[in-house]
């Protein structure tokens, strides 16, 4: 039996030499949700995730991963999860068939060439199914990839950058299966340094320098965030911070509205970029702040 | 039990797969261990006196060659699974070392029969040795024997390398086994030390099975020795799966 929290990393660390890949992140995932791990390249999201999946050994801390030890018990792990890697990691000589067959057949399954084909058109890849992967579009390569992954239906999915390099529409497609999935009662971790589609998960965990900054859903991450009215006044840009857009922006359209130098109103709310670059700023400014003041002492 | 002997299965059937499919592969591997026992053939014609027995040089040099071209082969495209991420990959899906290893050792197990075989036949036919077909039967055993422990090196020395670049380096100590099996002077004449390094290498079991063989004995003659080759490749077996990296 699965532990209902999916996930439980207590005061993970992760050391390649002299660099700290994950430094100290503890954290509950909760199952049947899409938790995005999100950061700048080199923030540490690959690494959490192959720390998820017990490819690689935590230098301290510990990991549950449905209430099993990713190392000791990986075995009986690997029964329940997916993993999808970064780069679509196939054998390019093999059919798509026989890709989504070979890592397949490292389960029980009962009737393995029929759900290899129920995999292959969830992913929308019926009509290349025979076709080598070598002749596949990048985004192909993706698609077979997920189908590897999904092949033994896990509980829980681990996507590393799924949607990187891939076009908009086909992006689309990929989050329309990741809700699917979720609604049949799948968890996924997925890792994106891509702001828009952090907004379609349910949690969000922004990771810098092997740290969480903060987890939360994208609202409450966004609850934070500023608005500005601003207004261009010839070639002069006025900008007026407003907590309350509603309360606050007829008495602005009062005072510049009629006036004839002004050539716009517009509000302006801050993004989830620019709410996580506010984040890394301000952890940048407390560490150089900290640094400063070990010296002084 | 059954669960590992069929994921087994699994790894050998997609090998084979793949081997089928890349043929620059399969006839680098089948035709280059040919071309050169015909230049051997051309150098002893030309070299070699024609009373001199040259049975007791080209079939260890022919397995030598099996040896060579087997080990690198195998060394490289297991270290090509670990750079393109499929190994990990594959240990994530739920496969493990023993299954990975016996997986490619059978698939690469059927190349290994089939290049024997071939060689043999080439040795037999330019070389006009004249032996009988349970001659060559024993010969085929020793030499098949070899290739497959060879390809366990490769996987053996693959598990230290990060990419195929770092595979070279293992090189040399391929060409030392050479020096150190017997085949080019009797192990006798080496320096004490060096006597025992010969044991380390499986072409000096296989050239002492050979040198009974083409003296005109038979594999029951000096069965140890076999014995010794067999074990070799056990140890060499083992000492892969379990080197076999799965964490970072």
């Amino acid at each position: 039996m699965s532990d209902p929290t999916t996930i439980v990393i207590s005061d993970l660390h992760k050391a390649y030499g002299q660099v700290q890949a994950v430094a100290g992140i503890s954290q509950q995932i909760d199952c049947g949700q899409i938790f995005g791990l999100l950061g700048p390249n080199g923030a540490g999201k690959t690494t959490l995730i192959r720390l998820l999946i017990g490819s690689t050994k935590a230098t301290s801390g510990s990991i549950s991963v449905l209430g099993l030890d990713p190392i000791r018990q990986k075995s009986a792990l690997r029964r329940l999860i997916g993993y999808m890697p970064q780069t679509p990691t196939l054998y390019e000589d093999l059919t798509a068939y026989e890709n989504i067959r070979f890592f397949g057949q490292a389960h029980p399954i009962a009737n393995l060439a029929d759900r290899v084909r129920e995999v292959i058109e969830f992913v929308g890849l019926s009509e290349r199914a025979t076709d080598q992967v070598y002749k596949f579009s990048g985004g192909m390569k993706q698609r077979v990839s997920l189908a590897c992954a999904l092949v033994h239906q896990p509980q829980l999915l681990f996507l590393d950058e799924p949607t990187s390099g891939i076009d908009p529409k086909l992006r689309e497609a990929f989050w329309a299966h990741f809700h699917q999935l979720t609604a049949d009662g799948v968890t996924i971790i997925l890792s994106t340094h891509q702001m828009d589609e952090a907004m379609n998960c349910d949690q969000l965990g922004v990771l810098y320098q092997g740290a969480f900054l903060a987890a939360d859903s994208p609202r409450n991450l966004l609850l934070g965030s500023q608005t500005k009215i601003i207004v261009q006044k010839g070639a002069v840009r006025e900008a007026y911070q407003v907590a309350n857009t509603r309360e606050e922006l007829p008495s602005v359209l009062q005072q510049y509205g009629l006036d004839p130098a002004v050539s716009q109103i517009a509000v302006e709310e801050d993004t989830l970029e620019s709410v996580v670059l506010g984040m890394i700023q301000q952890h940048e400014m407390n560490h150089t702040r900290e640094a400063a003041d070990e010296r002084c002492n | 039990m059954n669960a590992v002997i069929k994921r087994i299965g699994s790894v050998t059937g997609r090998v084979l797969t793949q081997l089928r499919r890349d043929h620059r592969f399969v006839a680098i591997s089948l035709i280059f261990p040919l071309v050169i026992i015909y230049f051997i053939k051309i150098i002893f014609d030309v070299m070699a006196s024609p009373f001199f027995n040259i049975s007791v040089y080209v079939i260890p040099y022919a397995a030598f060659i099996v040896h060579f071209i087997t080990f690198i082969l195998t060394a490289i495209v297991l270290v090509r699974e670990r750079t393109a991420g499929t190994l990990t990959r594959m240990f994530v899906s739920g496969y493990n070392q023993i299954e990975i290893i016996c997986g490619y050792l059978l698939a690469y197990t059927v190349l290994a029969t089939v290049q024997s075989l071939l060689v043999l036949v080439e040795l037999n036919i330019i070389f006009e040795l004249g032996y009988t077909l349970s001659h060559l039967v024993s010969m085929f055993v020793v030499m098949w024997l070899l290739a497959v422990i060879s390809m366990a090196i490769g996987m053996l020395v693959s598990n230290f390398a990060r990419n195929e670049g770092q595979v070279f380096p293992f090189v040399p100590l391929v060409i030392l086994s050479v020096i150190l099996s017997g085949i080019i002077l009797p192990v006798e004449k080496l320096p004490e030390w060096a006597q025992v390094l010969s044991y380390i290498t499986p072409l000096y079991y296989a050239n002492e099975v050979l040198q009974v063989l083409i003296e005109g004995g038979s594999l029951s003659d000096d069965w140890m020795l076999l014995i010794a080759l067999f074990g070799y490749g056990l140890l060499v077996v083992a000492a892969a799966t379990f080197s076999l990296r799965e964490l970072d």
